[in-house]
Parts: structure tokens; sequence; C-alpha cells
């Protein structure tokens, strides 16, 4: 499975999204991504990825575009 | 109560640090044995005087499964509000499944074993089982959460005009 696939999966397993549906993505306008949704979709990507995720980076963590702009700061190249 | 090597147990006055329901909401009696964050362990005795007794159901009296599953989420809670690093003990319930295997009936104690899976950031996920007299009486997995932690890592949002 590629990184992308690995990026993907997690949000699609989540929030029961399809795939056509992951670029418009966003906090709170996804039946799902609550703030419970939320801690539980980055504890997901930081065992998939097996990273740990700043304060900062989780709170600026708003969408699924915004997503792979923090996690190329992990090294994470999507 | 030992401290020293971390399992501890409470009577019922102690637990209450750690559970913040009270009467006549609190569901557990007392915490046999409990490692913070790891599992706790105790009962609660389910007597003729209990308020939904006389009405769950008229002549055929059992223990509500809706009470039931607070029970079990009660000493979950106690399970990971006792770790240290747990300040705020007002925790709500996000998700909960069960499944009931028995009635449970005036008289009857419930033993509970509530385990912790995981614990983040302030979202704790766990599951308990109960038993009457050796019996499996009901078992839930729930996921909890305390609102103040979760709320220091709530995205920022920037409203729409």
């Amino acid at each position: 499975m590629t990184i992308n696939e690995k990026y993907d999966n997690v949000f699609i397993e989540k929030f029961s999204v399809k795939a056509s549906e992951l670029s418009t993505l966003k906090y709170q306008e996804v039946s799902g991504w609550d703030s419970v949704g939320h801690m539980e979709l980055i504890a997901a990507l930081e065992e998939v990825f097996d990273i740990s995720l700043d304060t900062d980076d989780i709170i600026d963590f708003s969408s699924y575009e915004k997503g792979k702009e923090i996690l190329k700061k992990y090294n994470i190249s999507l | 109560m030992e401290e020293n090597n971390r399992v501890l147990s409470f009577d019922a006055f102690e637990l209450q640090k750690y559970e913040p329901n009270r009467y006549p909401y609190l569901y557990i009696d007392r915490v046999t044995e409990c490692v913070p964050g790891k599992y706790a362990k105790g009962y609660k005795n389910f007597t003729n005087n209990e308020w939904f007794f006389p009405i769950h159901y008229p002549g055929h009296p059992f223990v509500p499964g809706s009470i039931q599953i607070e029970t079990l989420s009660q000493m979950v809670t106690v399970a990971f509000t006792t770790m240290p690093e747990i300040k705020d003990i007002n925790v709500i319930g996000c998700q909960v499944s069960a499944k009931w295997n028995r009635e449970v009936y005036p008289g009857d104690r419930l033993d509970i074993e509530a385990f912790i899976t995981f614990f983040s950031r302030g979202i704790c996920k766990g599951y308990a089982k109960s038993y009457v007299d050796g019996e499996l009486a009901c078992e839930i997995s729930v996921v909890q959460a305390i609102p103040s932690e979760l709320d220091k890592y709530k995205p920022r949002v920037t409203k729409k005009a």
C-alpha cells in the first residue's frame, strides 16, 4: 500500500466516505469528524505512520488537504 | 489502599474522588482493585430499595439495561480517572454498545470488571463485563471523553461569512 493509500484509507474507514469525497473533507463538515472523531483520526494517523503529532499540528489539522501539508513536517510526503 | 505499587482500592466514599456521579445516579458501591489506566474491579449491590424496581416491572423487578450500562460505564471511568495526569473527572459518554445475558434482580450483587484499551488526549476506550454469582450478566464496550482535554486539540475553524 502506498503512503497516499494509507492516508486515504484512514479517512475512508474513519468517516465512511468514498475516495472521491476525500479532497473536500473538513472538520465538522462531515459526519463523525467532531472533537472525538478528530482525536481518533489523529490517533489512527499516528499509528499508521508511526509518528507523534505536536499539539499545534493537531489543532491545525482541519481538513484532509491541510493534513497533507502538516504531515510533510514529519517526512510523510503525500 | 496501596499506592506504592499502584494497585488501589476504594470504599464507597473514596471512589467519589474519581466518579463524578452522585445519589441517586452513582451506581458503583466499591472498587476492590484498580490499576490506574489499566483496569478497575468492584461491585454494585442492588437492593429492594432501588427506585426503579417498583416500576421495572411491577411484579417482576429487574435492573433496567440502561442502568446496567451506566453501572459498567462508571467502573470504566474509575479505571482511567485514577491516572495521576487526570485533573478533571467530568467525563462524557461518546459511544456504547452492550449485550445482556441474564436479568439482575433485587438482592443481586453485580461484580464488575472494567478494562482500558486506549487512552490518549482525553479519549478513553474500554470495555467492562459484569457477573452475578459468577454468571455473565452484561458486557459493554464504551468510548468516553474528558471535554476539557478535548478542547485543547480542537482544530481552528474559520466560520463562513
